[in-house]
């Protein structure tokens, strides 16, 4: 188990922060995850520190998506996945049978590889999902659908057109709107799973200085096998293989000088 | 293996004879529909839609039968189209590969195909001998259990068509899955399901045999949904047998109502799927 | 119900108490729509249990001998099963022999060598024959092919294959028009859009592949359907067929018009007869006594019975192939 690293430690697992370093808004402890009978994350342990940027990187079938959607519980779609261990949400385990599904993920939002806007209004796609959990007033609604477009730099393009179709937008904008539509809701993580995968360059750094704003607000999971993007937004790198949680550390210490060997050998492209 | 020319004519053969079946297929269909222009159009007239039907031998229209279709059709369609979209829904989105869920795709599959008469047989057992005579409302429940399979049916193939990650995002989201649904998935849905309903307003629109033993008809105008009620099939039927040309002319513009009407609904069901698909 | 609930804001407890009616609102959908689901399997066997029910006086009274006894007579509330079931079966028999092979070489057309242009007109054409209700086929069949077929082409197999020794009985008597042989025409038009588009269905399930290597080795395109294509796709043909089978047992209308509503069982085709729908839709609403009523829903069980059991195994056959 490699959770020795100076960071780990640093990120403590209280909320409580301590001299060391920050608070951890999330914290995995040895996490086991199954697709049926067969173990696809052996004991992972990491925490998310709070309002910092933390990527997963490694080869493809490494288990870093899995690790992510254990996050939001998105697995518990599929009845023949499970997971064992604890994740806490600020020291709340989420992992309990009596945790509510869906006010867990008003609080721990997701963004996917494939934009996936709803068959509504642009307007609509926002606020349906303010409504979910809130009364608010159609005033304070068009306000904080605004405030989302606007956070997520697709107000200008889209304010005169928030009747249209979310369809009809481009790739790149939608994806900003899916951005949008999770962060309006007013989330304290967001969990984004390859968020530029299927986007072009433009539409990818537009994104990745979203996620550089956004970061003073919320806690951020991102899950890329794009290094130079890793390594480009996030504060921390978990480096995954086969499952295990390989190296854990500040991103700057992970693609200068890692540890281990096999994280040196992802990162300058031996494998994977 | 024989020399090649004999293969050669046989393949000609063959593939010959696969064409001569197409034209015959489509020789009968024209013939179908040039029999049921020639004679069906003669009788159509302002007539038919504005009189009542006729005692024996003498002229008239199919108003009451054009009115008691389209009643037991709607009630029909109003009953089977929440019970078969909710139904589809449980074995898409909730059976997941059950056993029970097998088997009830299973058994809906051969409801589908199940001779419309023996619906009809059932119908009468249970709504018409109890309650001691005929009525629309028993047509109406025959045809609305014979739409129900066919409605079952293509919403479960419209929602399977539904990419699974609007699921999960709806999910991501923290939505309720009954919200989930009614916005999200079957408005994704939406062209195909209506495009099932309209299938099954056709499928409905021709059924004789159900007709015959619960509502019947009625030679009146009759807008009694708990007496017998005429409708286009049965009185087609009856007209047709007899020996009245007056009353065989009526079976025969009934007839061709009937069968605009269902190529009506097939090609709006056809325009409605390829706008559907074009999104 | 374990929330995280550091710091109690209002919008904490708007979001809480939303959670917990959703979650009633979720079960009650759920059940909603499971009780739709299981509604469509207790319908079959709410139709299972009426039929029996409802034939149990008659079944009661003639026994198994009920299936075998031609002799139906309203009069003295004698009825058997024989003549229904003998034309249900023939008129299917005829329906098959005519239809499946119309069928495969339209199918064959289709998918081998129709014009790409051509090939959604006339898979469109085909559709519209299975749209068309039955009522009209029986129409057609009763006002057109029956007095054709009684005027040129009954009296042309009457004088000739009549007088073949052996299969010389199917075609002797008078031309009626009317009988087993015109209805199993009408029926075998009335499949003929079903089967066809299930074999089609069926054909394109050949991976590309395997015809162009057939086509490489230098077969023609007849060799290989007939070697390649349809072996391959033999499990989903025979579902196919089955279902055609299954609609054809239990069509009403079509043949309604044009059987002859007739219980004897003669050696002819050619002459009147009866199917056991036929025979419910024509007397069902004037027959009079209970036992006339019982034998007739009698017949509707056995129908029932019969239909099921085909289009059970239809639909088991094409499941293996994978083609709903």
């Amino acid at each position: 188990m490699n959770d020795a690293s100076p960071a780990m430690a640093a990120v403590s697992v209280t909320n409580r922060p301590t001299s060391g370093g920050e608070r951890a808004k999330m914290e995995v402890k040895n996490l086991r995850f199954y697709y049926g009978d067969t173990l696809a994350l052996q004991t992972v342990s990491l925490p998310l520190a709070d309002r910092k940027v933390t990527a997963f990187i490694g080869p493809s079938g490494c288990g870093k998506s899995t690790l992510l959607r254990v996050l939001n519980r998105m697995y518990d779609l599929y009845p023949h996945q499970r997971a064992e261990g604890e994740v806490l949400l600020d020291g709340k385990n989420i992992l309990l049978p009596s945790q509510d599904l869906n006010l867990l993920r008003s609080k721990v939002g997701m963004v996917f590889q494939k934009p996936t806007p709803f068959p509504m209004t642009i307007f609509d796609n926002i606020a349906f999902g303010i409504q979910l959990f809130e009364r608010v007033s159609r005033g304070e609604l068009r306000d904080r659908v605004e405030a989302a477009l606007t956070k997520a730099a697709l107000w200008g393009e889209v304010k005169d057109k928030l009747s249209a179709n979310g369809l009809s937008l481009s790739g790149g904008q939608q994806q900003r709107l899916c951005i949008a539509r999770t962060i309006a809701v007013r989330p304290e993580v967001v969990l984004l799973d390859e968020p530029c995968s299927a986007l072009d360059p433009i539409s990818t750094s537009k994104i990745e200085e979203l996620i550089d704003e956004l970061k003073s607000e919320y806690t951020i999971a991102i899950v890329t096998h794009n290094m130079q993007q890793a390594a480009r937004v996030s504060d921390y790198t978990a480096f995954m293989y086969l499952g295990s949680l390989i190296e854990f550390d500040n991103t700057d210490k992970i693609f200068t000088a890692p540890s281990d060997r096999r994280t040196q050998d992802y990162i300058t492209g031996r494998f994977g | 293996m024989a020399s090649y020319a004999s293969r050669r004519i046989g393949n000609n053969v063959a593939l010959g004879l696969s064409l001569a079946a197409t034209l015959v297929g489509l020789f009968f269909l024209g013939a179908i529909l040039v029999t049921l222009l020639l004679k069906g159009f003669g009788a159509i007239s302002p007539r038919i839609f504005l009189e009542n039907t006729p005692p024996p031998g003498s002229d008239g229209g199919l108003l009451n039968a054009i009115f008691g279709s389209l009643a037991m059709t709607i009630v029909a369609i109003v009953i089977a189209t929440p019970v078969g979209i909710l139904a589809g829904t449980y074995l898409v989105e909730y059976s997941r590969g059950s056993r029970l869920g097998e088997i009830a795709k299973f058994i809906n599959d051969i409801l589908l195909s199940a001779p419309s008469i023996i619906i009809g047989l059932f119908v009468y057992t249970i709504l018409v001998v109890p309650v001691g005579h005929f009525s629309a409302w028993a047509g109406a429940a025959a045809l609305g259990l014979i739409a129900l399979p066919v409605i079952n049916r293509t919403t479960q193939d419209m929602l399977g068509l539904v990419p699974n990650a609007l699921r999960e995002a709806s999910a991501a989201l923290g939505m309720p899955k009954w919200k989930a649904m009614t916005h999200v998935i079957y408005r994704a849905a939406r062209s195909g399901i209506l495009t099932g309903v309209l299938l099954a307003i056709a499928r409905v629109t021709g059924e004789t045999a159900p007709l015959l033993f619960t509502a019947l008809s009625n030679q009146f105008w009759s807008t009694d949904l708990g007496a017998p009620m005429a409708n286009l099939p049965v009185v087609i039927f009856q007209f047709a047998l007899s020996p009245y040309a007056d009353w065989q002319r009526l079976a025969w513009g009934g007839a061709l109502i009937i069968t605009v009407a269902i190529l009506a609904l097939n090609i709006v069901a056809r325009v409605l799927s390829n706008i559907g698909s074009v999104k | 119900m374990a929330i995280s609930i550091d710091m109690l804001a209002p919008v904490d407890l708007v979001a809480e108490r939303k959670a917990r009616r959703s979650v009633i609102e979720d079960r009650v959908f759920f059940g909603l729509t499971l009780g739709s689901a299981i509604f469509v399997v207790l319908m079959l066997f709410g139709v299972m249990v009426a039929l029996v029910v409802g034939a149990w006086p008659a079944l009661s009274k003639f026994g198994f001998a009920f299936i075998w006894t031609e002799r139906w007579s309203p009069v003295k509330e004698i009825f058997g099963a024989l003549a229904p079931i003998y034309g249900t079966i023939i008129t299917s028999i005829i329906a098959m022999a005519i239809g499946i092979p119309v069928s495969f070489g339209i199918a064959i057309f289709l998918t081998e060598i129709c014009p790409p242009v051509l090939r959604r007109p006339i898979g469109i054409a085909i559709e519209l024959l299975a749209g068309i209700p039955s009522i009209i086929y029986g129409l057609w069949g009763f006002f057109v092919l029956a007095p054709f077929l009684q005027s040129t082409v009954q009296p042309f197999l009457i004088n000739t294959l009549g007088n073949i020794p052996g299969i010389g009985v199917l075609f002797g008597g008078p031309p009626y028009g009317i009988g087993l042989f015109t209805a199993g025409i009408v029926l075998a038009i009335m499949i003929l859009p079903f089967i066809t588009s299930i074999t089609r269905d069926v054909f394109l399930t050949v991976p590309p592949m395997l015809r162009e290597s057939a086509y490489g080795i230098g077969l023609t395109t007849w060799e290989t359907v007939r070697h390649i294509v349809i072996p391959y796709s033999r499990v989903g043909l025979v579902g196919g067929i089955m279902l055609g089978l299954g609609r054809a047992l239990g069509e009403t209308m079509a043949v309604t018009f044009v059987i002859g509503n007739s219980h004897n069982i003669s050696a002819s085709l050619l002459a009147p007869a009866t199917t056991i729908s036929a025979a419910i839709a024509n007397e069902f609403t004037e027959a009079t006594g209970a036992m006339y009523t019982s034998s007739l829903i009698a017949l509707g069980l056995i129908l029932f019975v019969i239909t099921f059991a085909v289009l059970a195994l239809a639909k088991w056959l094409l499941i293996r192939t994978n083609i709903k």
